[in-house]
């Protein structure tokens, strides 16, 4: 069993260089387990430099990251057997149906009853009906659906959305929003997100990011909506020196 | 929980030999299904024979065409091969899919060791396609004096390390610009000594002669050495490669 962890990131002067320019640059939070982290700022703040280092698709320049007390560098492998990532992107083999991409992931992940895993998560995302289907021919939403199923074949403990609701309509926003409150008790999430009045009715903890800083990280029932709006805006506007 | 701990639990469950069975045999589903690679590389490969002979059909009967059919027939399967290569990766970079591979917990080099052995699977089949068609086109004026079973021998020791070779350059190459043109230049030269190789045991058995069966037995020699030099730096190196 995976050893159960009270915080799920401890970020500490991470910084990540591209060339000369630093995507991030001295970032430092902790979240508790449990919680739920938007990260806002405008394109090119380093939100998903900072998602990429967070999920050891990228090693950070300087600085360290653990999650659920394991580096991400150090602990990589272990590491990604307690994390998933639902993107804008869907992550599955557009030629292969939805059966037979979560069960290829499930044997990446050596999850040990992965039929009955996958008819489960199957079932509980509705596309049970179109199992057997090619996912190239699935609308966004449904790709959508079953990004979640296979973010979740592991039982990860933190999930990571990478602006999750990128292209989806409403219908699609909803049904995605029910199978996350679903799993919300058992998880704690990252999510990046565009939309500020979403990212803070989901959010327990609010981050915003400019120019790879931290401009402002809090505990949601600590902020005041218009406020955060007003210096996300600020923020977005004018840049941090 | 140390590396070697991890390293440990991880072998108990037999998990790298699941995840290599299952990227292999998800790689070959969808060419199976898609038959993107396969049929791409053996239509190339029969039209650029094709194109040999036409070149070679009005140079005379004093010309025999076989003592340079060996060169022609590495020619055409190494343009065939970095046509294969390439695509080999495209399957990946689909809606980020490589993204959610290496997020998975697989060492590297258990990537690199599917997806080579998918390559070269895709390669033998297309040289199953290629040699009668060869042996066809530039084997059969005259009396053949060579010894045929070398050439497919010499075919398979070059392709275990194109696709060992290949399947690390694709790698490099995928998220380059220009991958087609990355790949070549990165692949002609470090291919370079196993062509030397190939072409002269393939020489030996489309010629036979004096001596060939000594140039074959060199030629495999240095294919053999070839091969697994560059297939134990290719594995050593993956890690770094993707992590790049």
């Amino acid at each position: 069993m995976p050893e159960v962890c009270d915080t799920a990131l401890e970020v500490r002067d991470l910084t990540r260089t591209f060339g000369v320019r630093k995507a991030l640059d001295r970032v430092s939070f902790d979240l508790p387990r449990g919680a739920f982290l938007s990260i806002f700022g405008p394109n090119g703040a380093g939100k998903t430099t900072m998602v990429k280092v967070l999920t050891t698709l990228t090693s950070p320049s300087s600085g360290t990251a653990k999650v659920c007390g394991l580096d991400v560098v150090q602990d990589a492998v272990e590491l990604r057997e307690r994390i998933g990532l639902i993107s804008h992107n869907p992550l599955l083999y557009p030629d292969l149906s939805a059966e037979e991409n979560l069960l290829f992931f499930a044997e990446m992940y050596g999850v040990d009853d992965s039929a009955d895993r996958v008819r489960e998560l199957l079932v509980s995302v509705e596309l049970d009906h179109r199992r057997l289907d090619l996912v190239r021919t699935f609308s966004r939403g449904m790709l959508q659906r079953l990004s979640i199923a296979r973010a979740l074949l592991h039982r990860p403990d933190v999930l990571f959305l990478d602006e999750p609701y990128s292209g989806l309509d409403p219908h699609a926003m909803d049904i995605f929003d029910s199978l996350i409150a679903q799993i919300r008790e058992d998880h704690t999430f990252v999510m990046i997100s565009h939309d500020l009045d979403k990212g803070l009715e989901l959010c327990s903890h609010a981050l915003i990011l400019a120019r790879g800083r931290v401009v402002l990280a809090a505990e949601r029932a600590a902020v005041d909506s218009e406020q955060f709006k007003h210096t996300y805006r600020a923020t977005v506007g004018l840049g941090v020196a | 929980m140390s590396a070697a701990a991890v390293q440990q639990r991880r072998a108990g469950r037999g998990l790298s030999w699941r995840q290599f069975k299952a990227i292999l045999r998800k790689d070959i589903v969808m060419e199976l299904r898609t038959k993107e690679m396969v049929t791409s590389m053996g239509i190339y490969a029969m039209l650029t024979l094709v194109i040999y002979q036409v070149a070679l059909s009005q140079s005379g009967a004093a010309f025999d065409p076989r003592r340079i059919a060996a060169g022609l027939l590495w020619l055409a399967f190494v343009f065939t091969s970095m046509l294969g290569l390439n695509r080999s990766f495209v399957h990946e970079k689909d809606q980020g899919c490589l993204e959610a591979l290496l997020l998975s917990p697989v060492d590297r080099p258990v990537i690199f060791l599917a997806k080579a052995i998918g390559n070269l699977l895709f390669l033998l089949i297309v040289e199953i396609i290629m040699i009668p068609f060869f042996s066809f086109l530039f084997l059969q004026q005259g009396s053949y004096q060579g010894e045929f079973w070398m050439i497919p021998l010499s075919l398979l020791g070059g392709s275990i390390g194109i696709a060992g070779v290949g399947t690390m350059l694709a790698t490099m190459s995928v998220n380059t610009k220009g991958k087609d043109f990355v790949l070549a230049v990165l692949f002609i030269p470090l291919m370079y000594p196993l062509l030397l190789a190939c072409v002269s045991a393939t020489t030996a058995g489309v010629l036979g002669g004096d001596g060939h069966i000594q140039q074959f037995w060199t030629g495999m020699a240095a294919i053999g050495a070839y091969d697994a030099i560059m297939i134990a730096a290719a594995w050593a190196l993956y890690e770094f490669i993707l992590g790049a």
